[in-house]
């Protein structure tokens, strides 16, 4: 794979700070910066040496990108999905517009702040995660059966949201720890990460039905011990205990079972049981090569279930066709390289698996969203990020880009991001760039 | 960390691969198959559906003026989406509805907690109901369905003659049934991309609309009032007789025109669903045909006197048995003797008839005479054919009348035929064909249909052309009025009156078995007649079945209930006096 293949020519060992010393021993090499530690912000910059620099305004271009496609779906198909209830036209579009308000004051709050600063904040996100996870199974809203949202001040608010977040930052912060203290290889680590994906699996896919979140976390806490060094054979036993457990929840569910013969013969019931996934089809494929315009969605109205939520990607693509549905997993494409490069890019351990965190959150989110809508897995009901109706989906969603923004700021810009392969008239530019910056 | 993002570049891959599988995946479905997905779709959003016309309204008269008979209500249902309703609210919106609608509520709560997206809390609830329900904002409680009910505003008047709509819109029997397609009008259609409760979607350019036609309102004959008082008088005289069922036709004598056409028993229009018998919704006097008995003797003399085979004035040897084919013909009443012509209707001789039918064949009875006999009642009387009045299609019954050379025993058949046996006709057939004898000599065409009515001082009167107008010259119908008012003078004083002609005859009709020959112990009481001035004005035809009382039929229960009908008529239908 990918190989630093320039370097910055003055680097030197980190200094020892309050924080390096609490948390991350970065194991690379980074430039010296003097200036910066003087100024002593106190933020990470000072352990890597690295200044803080422009962040990356192409993240929030996609992410707005996202929320405005998102906004004018359902802004279009809102006043047809009143009809018949007792609420005003622009009721969804109104709460959508409000949610995104919420969500960029989150996300300007998030990105201002150090990443460092979610190392403190972990522990009463986790606490109160953790509490939520609890309680909504005891006071939350049954919704189809499944307990996933807890009534707040008149908002339904989606635990799993809260989770995923208390899931990336603890999980970088103890992978962190553990890949410092080369502990990665040790058996407790592994019973800590397999402890952790039960019991993730026992809350949010058993006691809350909610197994499309549970594929994400799980998957997240996989693919973030993987990139922390989990070794592979660790890393295949967790996935044969994973794929158990995940056989076991499939065949002590009767409403599983039907799901996934529904999900290996769809069209044989489009009536029935793989109605949605029939009708799904039928959305996108209407859709044609241009689509059939942002006005003239028909299967919205009645004949796809959640259209303004989980199944808001066959709009889009009936609506605005082959061209818009491409364009939009381009735009989600973009973004996810443009987190993955921050990823790679960031120079310390911590935010390196928190942005790579988030990476897989949304990625894996997505993926598992646009799939079923495509029929390539079974159906699950999850939102798809940025774009779905719900705001605690998009509020949560932005405190994590707020995070990715944040570190954009520090990463080391002479590593080399995407398309490592590309060489180096590529990377001396950007290498030239930085110091420029620098200067 | 080399490592790690060794990994997540790892990652990455794998993600650009799953996301090259969703661009092709996507090509397949959207430009590949979206032919197939895009018929699939309009396959379960297009819908054609009609947009129902208003019905024709009923109006009938009430004197000279048009009065309204049946009119139509819009009532609605009231259903609930029960998605909508969450089970924490289902106590409260069944309450509120229970309240509104007085039905329980345990009932609607029950209806409200169903499964799927649609159910009928209650139907056929008038606009005060719908407007309580709306203003109540219940949420996921809908009363847009609106369902067209007829409302008969003179009460359940005529329900045979009318017939009623039953819940597809369709008319069932009488006028509703006969003009269905005039009343029905023709139903606008709509083409339209629907959502999947079959809610247009406005912003579509496939959408076709055309607008329904409503259908006609229709005037008919009847008059309300005379209508009313006939029933009330057939009712009356029915249980007077102790009979069960009957029926009373008041027929314009110059028109055809049918004032009144009343049945025993009847129903209520307006609850036939509640109706357990179905028989009860068929007009009789249109759909039974029965043996007239000796009602018929007034035509057979008219036939005879029509082609000369006898005079006004004749008298004859009456030998009060006539044998044939080695049948005996006698008379109920009277043995020998001798009759006029006069007699054979005012004694209601069996043996004159017979007599009148062997002078149609020259002295004896033979197939000339039966030939001509046969014409009388087919082409003239028109006997074995639907008159074609405005009821129910195939619910008017043709009768029967024998073949006169075919077949066994053809001389004894037909010389029951002449005093109304082995042939059947139904009260209209009879009705009309006597009205044709007394009113001058034309068939007019038996109708309940005016016209239409095109506004509030608008009809457009239909024609209803005379089938013929020389079923008997005008000296044998004034013949034949003398002979029916002297019927009257002489067995029927009752409904004699100074200054006015009525003339009548009674019908003593055996019943036949299905089995075979007849009842001995029950009889029909039939009575045909006229009211008028120098004129007939209206022609009457009265039946009573089985009636329970001793006597003749004709005379002791059908004779009475004439007298009613036409003393009501010339008390409250301003019928003209005789001119002096």
């Amino acid at each position: 794979m990918t190989k630093r293949s320039v370097r910055q020519p003055s680097l030197s060992q980190p200094r020892k700070t309050r924080f390096s010393s609490s948390s991350v021993q970065p194991n690379v090499q980074r430039a010296r910066h003097t200036t910066n530690e003087r100024r002593g912000s106190g933020d990470d910059s000072r352990l890597s040496g690295i200044r803080r620099h422009t962040p990356d305004y192409g993240l929030l271009v996609a992410v707005c990108a996202l929320l405005m496609c998102g906004a004018v779906v359902v802004y279009a198909i809102g006043p047809g999905l009143t009809i018949g209830n007792s609420l005003p036209d622009n009721y969804f579009s109104t709460k959508q517009i409000t949610a995104i308000l919420l969500g960029i004051v989150t996300f300007a709050v998030a990105g201002s702040l150090p990443v460092a600063l979610w190392r403190r904040l972990q522990t009463p996100i986790i606490a109160s995660a953790a509490v939520i996870a609890l309680a909504v199974r005891f006071v939350g809203e049954s919704i189809n059966g499944a307990h996933r949202w807890i009534e707040v001040g008149g908002f339904s608010f989606q635990a799993a949201e809260l989770i995923k977040l208390a899931l990336v930052l603890g999980l970088a912060y103890f992978l962190a720890e553990k890949s410092r203290a080369r502990l990665m290889h040790t058996p407790q680590t592994l019973y800590q990460i397999g402890a952790l994906v039960i019991a993730v699996l026992f809350v949010v896919a058993g006691l809350q039905s909610d197994l499309g979140s549970a594929a994400v976390m799980v998957a997240m806490i996989g693919m973030m011990s993987f990139a922390a060094g989990l070794p592979m054979k660790r890393l295949g036993a967790m996935f044969v205990v994973a794929v158990v457990l995940v056989g076991l929840a499939i065949g002590t569910s009767e409403y599983r079972r039907d799901r996934v013969a529904t999900f290996l013969n769809p069209q044989a019931d489009c009536q029935d049981e793989g109605y949605q996934a029939c009708q799904a089809l039928i959305t996108i494929g209407s859709g044609g090569l241009t689509g059939k315009g942002l006005g003239r969605s028909v299967q919205a109205y009645g004949y796809l279930p959640e259209p303004a939520n989980d199944s808001i990607f066959a709009i889009v693509a009936e609506k605005f066709g082959f061209v818009g549905s491409v364009t939009m997993v381009g735009v989600f494409w973009l973004l996810f390289r443009k987190i993955y490069s921050i990823a790679r890019r960031s120079v310390d351990m911590y935010t390196q698996l928190l942005v790579f965190g988030i990476l897989v959150w949304l990625s894996v989110q997505m993926m598992i969203n646009v799939a079923a809508m495509l029929g390539l897995i079974p159906l699950k009901g999850i939102t798809l990020p940025f774009v779905s109706y719900g705001g605690t989906s998009i509020i949560f969603v932005m405190v994590a880009m707020g995070i990715v923004f944040a570190a954009s700021r520090y990463t080391d810009l002479s590593a080399v991001g995407v398309g490592a392969g590309a060489g180096g008239a590529n990377s001396k530019r950007t290498h030239t760039q930085a110091l420029r910056r620098r200067r | 960390m080399e490592h790690t993002q060794n990994r997540m570049t790892l990652f990455y891959w794998a993600l650009v691969a799953v996301f090259i599988v969703f661009v092709l995946r996507l090509f397949q479905i959207q430009v590949l198959r979206s032919d197939f997905y895009g018929s699939a779709a309009q396959d379960s959003q297009l819908k054609q559906y009609e947009v129902p016309a208003r019905r024709g309204s009923l109006y009938g008269y009430d004197g000279d003026r048009i009065v309204p008979l049946v009119l139509n209500e819009s009532t609605y249902r009231i259903t609930v989406d029960p998605e909508l309703i969450t089970p924490d609210k289902r106590p409260e919106i069944a309450r509120q509805l229970a309240d509104i609608l007085k039905q329980p509520s345990q009932d609607i709560e029950e209806i409200l907690a169903q499964d799927g997206r649609y159910a009928i809390v209650a139907t056929k609830q008038p606009k005060a109901i719908k407007d309580r329900v709306d203003e109540s904002e219940l949420p996921g409680v809908f009363t847009n369905e609106i369902i067209p009910q007829r409302v008969y505003v003179q009460g359940g008047l005529a329900p045979q003659v009318l017939g009623f709509v039953n819940d597809a819109a369709e008319g069932n029997y009488g006028v509703e049934q006969a003009l269905q397609k005039s009343l029905a009008g023709v139903p606008g259609r709509v083409k339209a991309l629907t959502d999947q409760n079959n809610v247009p979607l406005l912003a579509t350019n496939d959408n076709i609309q055309q607008d329904p036609v409503d259908g006609a309102d229709v005037v008919l004959t009847l008059d309300v009032s005379m209508q009313r008082q006939a029933e009330k008088l057939l009712e009356r005289g029915l249980t007077r007789a102790k009979s069960k069922s009957g029926s009373v036709i008041v027929m314009e004598s110059a028109t055809g025109a049918i004032k009144s056409m009343a049945n025993y028993p009847a129903y209520d229009p307006a609850e036939f669903s509640a109706v357990e018998d179905p028989a009860l919704f068929v007009n009789t006097s249109v759909s039974s045909p029965l043996e007239p008995g000796s009602v018929m003797k007034v035509l057979t003399v008219a036939a005879a006197l029509e082609e000369g085979a006898v005079s006004a004035e004749q008298s004859y040897e009456d030998p009060g048995v006539y044998t044939v084919d080695t049948e005996p013909i006698r008379n109920v009443t009277h043995g020998a003797g001798t009759r006029t012509v006069s007699d054979v209707l005012e004694l209601s001789l069996n043996t004159g008839a017979t007599w009148l039918l062997m002078q149609l064949g020259g002295g004896e009875l033979n197939e000339e005479g039966r030939t001509v006999w046969h014409d009388y009642l087919t082409e003239r009387y028109f006997f074995g054919v639907p008159t074609g009045i405005e009821q129910g299609s195939g619910s008017e019954s043709a009768g029967a009348v024998p073949d006169p050379v075919e077949g066994f025993a053809r001389n004894i058949t037909y010389a029951n035929t002449s005093f109304g046996q082995g042939v059947s006709t139904t009260p209209l057939q009879m009705a009309a064909a006597v009205n044709a004898v007394i009113n001058g000599g034309t068939y007019q065409q038996p109708h309940l249909v005016a016209g239409e009515r095109l506004s509030d001082t608008a009809i457009d009167i239909h024609d209803h052309a005379p089938r013929r107008q020389d079923v008997v010259s005008a000296s044998t119908s004034e013949t034949l009025r003398g002979y029916m008012e002297n019927v009257v003078v002489k067995n029927n004083q009752a409904a004699a009156r100074e200054g006015y002609r009525v003339g009548g005859k009674t019908g003593t009709a055996e019943i036949a078995n299905p089995d075979g020959g007849y009842f001995s112990d029950t009889f029909n009481g039939t009575y045909v007649g006229y009211v008028g001035g120098d004129v007939p004005e209206y022609t009457i035809f009265v039946r009573v079945d089985e009636p329970g009382i001793p006597g003749f039929a004709g005379s002791s229960a059908a004779a009475p209930l004439f007298a009613d009908i036409s003393n009501m008529l010339i008390d409250n239908f301003s019928v003209p006096r005789v001119s002096q």
